[in-house]
């Protein structure tokens, strides 16, 4: 059972690292970025193929030390870069054109968006399952029958710092306070000052370096890659946004890690395969009893 | 005037139009359908058996064709972005457009056993039939099914290799007799091959007193199996037996060398793959264990000068499913010769008579079926994932190593 408080921490730190971009671009202009499922499946790609550059392919390639720590800190901030961009990039060229239109406009677009994205990987990279380079040894710390695994632990540490960075980065600095003014009241942060457009265009960059640094630990998690893997990860991740409470950041890392946990724990007591079944049916339910979700405050609804 | 002219066009267009019939009747050409999942997960293994049906079809007409009419081969791809892998719905759909072609007399393919599901009904309505080098379900000729997979009565599904109804126990006699396996868990895919040869093993294990410890399926669009391996390991399972494709099976291979290292471990012709030896890559694939439902034929004599021209042709090794669907053209064209020759009608009932009553000698020996299409031969080898140095990493003809037949039941 511990092993799957592991197992389910581990999921549940990546959900949560995906359910932030999600949770944050629906706080400032409320709008649910489907493209953001397949920025994650972009973001394994960039990584592998930035690894396989450098000359790792499969496992056979391992490092120690501060080499090891090396590589993988400039694959993380690579595919963080190149996925912020690509957040950057969508937004310029399929949302802003679209901002002010009302209805579900832009949001279809995203979901056209996300197809286009799982399509050039499709054509460009092919079906096949991939080999994740992974320059990791493979050690791990055993106490009982609970096993404990480096990777296990270096996931937990990149997404708890990515986490902290981001509360600080929100509360400490003028553009993350002009961020949370304009998720409060889009007019009113005009009104003072704030450049809205810079900071709708901050939170696309922040949100989607965090899914390439969600889609980078995927990588290296699980040693595998597919065109695939936008899809379950992105709902989960959406459920564990919407659990948390939307637009609310601690809720969505609270959501995160307790979809995680279900998934594992879920899978232990009842079985793996009605892992689906009891993940959406606690979403139905939390939607119809707290439709904030656990941590969303009911704001007032806007006119 | 404008009448005239009208009239010109139509006369030219005409002369056209019976120089065109003409010509067709002249060399006519006969059509071979192929449908096989050539995207997605499964590519790979197509891309193997593709090539085999290949090089049959060039061969023949470099032979002159069946009596100066030459093959064509027309190829569909049932694989699509939405499954990720081989999608039934497309082999459907691909079936009825190679229906719908008046010159296509017989079809190879499919890959998989899903796909075999989907197409017989509409290929049965046709009388149209298919060999296929690879699909094992034994549904798909059981008597017990034939209402559903041969509506109209007769064998329209026949194979060049055995099916799940051997492998999967023959794998339960090996597991007990060669790996000396003292229990075992099955895991199966969800998909109508996994659960199907997955039964049949369990079944077998059951009557030969191999424990079996528990059964589990796995979603193959899940990415994370770690919660249904760490509830296995906590019942300390001696053997791990996976009854499926690669979608699931690389991602469990890969899970389950870090979870469950010592555990032995293996599955059907399912992960007898290409793509399972790249996909999961050593040392994760190292020890796995796999079956194909017929004779092991790369390294056979006979097969030598087949396997010298796939390496030239297609600059990798071939494995034993390019020699079966090598095979399977080979019976198809011969039974269309037959036909042709005997004086009957190139017609797609004759067609299907003759591949039925087929004694034709191939590279894997005298190739003949029963009366529900499945191949006489009841061979069953056992191949594993073992790294040799001396060949590159992805080459599935050298790193997966031929064991031997695995004990009949």
């Amino acid at each position: 059972m511990i092993q799957q408080v592991i197992n389910g921490l581990s999921i549940g730190a990546m959900y949560a690292l995906l359910a932030l971009g999600f949770t944050m671009v629906y706080g400032i202009i409320e709008l649910i970025n489907f493209s953001h499922f397949n920025i994650f499946m972009v973001g394994t790609f960039i990584s592998m193929l930035l690894l396989q550059a450098m000359g790792f392919n499969g496992q056979s390639t391992l490092l120690y030390g501060l080499p090891l720590v090396g590589v993988l800190t400039f694959a993380l901030l690579v595919t963080m870069l190149a996925t912020g961009l690509l957040g950057v990039v969508i937004e310029r060229l399929a949302l802003r054109p679209l901002r002010g239109v009302p209805g579900t406009a832009p949001m279809i677009t995203t979901i056209g968006v996300s197809y286009i994205l799982y399509n050039i990987v499709l054509l460009t990279q092919g079906g096949t399952a991939k080999n994740f380079p992974n320059p990791m040894p493979p050690y791990h710390w055993d106490f009982g029958n609970v096993t404990l695994k480096l990777r296990e632990v270096l996931l937990w540490g990149i997404a708890l710092l990515l986490m902290v960075a981001l509360q600080l980065f929100v509360h400490r600095t003028k553009l993350g306070k002009a961020m949370q003014a304009t998720a409060q009241d889009q007019e009113a942060a005009r009104m003072v000052g704030v450049d809205v457009d810079r900071v709708i265009v901050t939170t696309f960059f922040v949100g989607s370096a965090l899914a390439g640094a969600a889609g980078f630990i995927f990588g290296l998690y699980y040693n595998y890659a597919n065109y695939q893997i936008g899809y379950t990860a992105g709902l989960r991740a959406f459920t564990a946004a919407v659990l948390g409470g939307i637009g609310s950041i601690p809720g969505a890392m609270l959501g995160g890690v307790l979809i995680g946990l279900i998934e594992s724990i879920g899978g232990q007591l009842i079985a793996v395969r009605w892992t689906d079944v009891i993940i959406f049916s606690l979403l139905v339910l939390v939607l119809v009893f707290r439709p904030s979700g656990l941590l969303g405050t009911a704001g007032p609804t806007k006119s | 005037m404008r009448l005239t002219k009208f009239a010109a066009v139509s006369a030219v267009t005409l002369v056209a139009i019976a120089g065109a019939n003409l010509a067709g009747a002249a060399d006519k050409t006969i059509k071979l359908g192929i449908t096989l999942p050539i995207t997605g997960a499964d590519a790979a293994d197509a891309a193997l058996i593709q090539h085999g049906f290949e090089i049959a079809i060039e061969e023949a007409n470099a032979a002159g064709g069946v009596k100066g009419m030459k093959l064509e081969a027309v190829v569909k791809d049932s694989g699509t972005a939405t499954a990720g892998q081989y999608d039934p719905a497309q082999a459907a759909t691909n079936t009825k457009s190679l229906v719908g072609d008046p010159d296509v007399l017989a079809v190879l393919g499919p890959e998989m056993s899903g796909e075999g599901k989907a197409m017989t009904p509409i290929l049965s309505e046709a009388d149209l039939a298919t060999i296929t080098p690879s699909s094992t379900n034994p549904d798909l000729t059981d008597p017990a099914h034939a209402a559903q997979y041969m509506p109209k009565g007769r064998a329209v599904y026949f194979r060049t290799v055995t099916t799940d109804a051997f492998q999967g126990p023959n794998m339960a006699n090996f597991y007990k007799e060669t790996v000396k396996a003292a229990n075992v868990y099955i895991i199966d895919d969800a998909g109508a091959y996994g659960v199907g040869i997955s039964d049949a093993f369990q079944k077998q294990a059951e009557k030969i007193g191999l424990k079996v410890l528990g059964r589990d399926q796995l979603d193959p669009k899940e990415a994370d199996y770690t919660t249904v391996l760490t509830k296995i390991k906590a019942l300390n399972p001696d053997s791990i037996y996976y009854g499926g494709v690669n979608q699931a099976g690389v991602k469990l291979a890969k899970q389950m060398a870090e979870i469950l290292p010592n555990v032995k471990k293996g599955g059907g012709d399912g992960i007898y793959s290409a793509e399972f030896l790249t996909g999961v890559g050593f040392p994760a694939v190292e020890g796995w264990y796999c079956t194909n439902a017929g004779p092991h034929l790369t390294d056979d004599p006979a097969a030598k000068k087949f396997v010298d021209t796939y390496k030239s042709k297609y600059n990798t090794s071939p494995n034993d499913y390019s020699i079966t669907a090598y095979d399977g053209a080979l019976v198809a064209i011969d039974a269309i010769k037959r036909v042709a020759e005997g004086g009957k009608g190139l017609t797609r009932s004759n067609v299907r008579d003759a591949i039925q009553a087929t004694s034709l000698k191939t590279l894997q020996g005298t190739v003949s079926f029963d009366k529900m299409g499945d191949i006489n031969d009841r061979t069953v080898s056992v191949f594993q994932f073992h790294k040799n140095d001396k060949f590159p990493l992805d080459d599935s003809g050298h790193q997966i190593g031929y064991i031997g037949v695995a004990p009949q039941s």
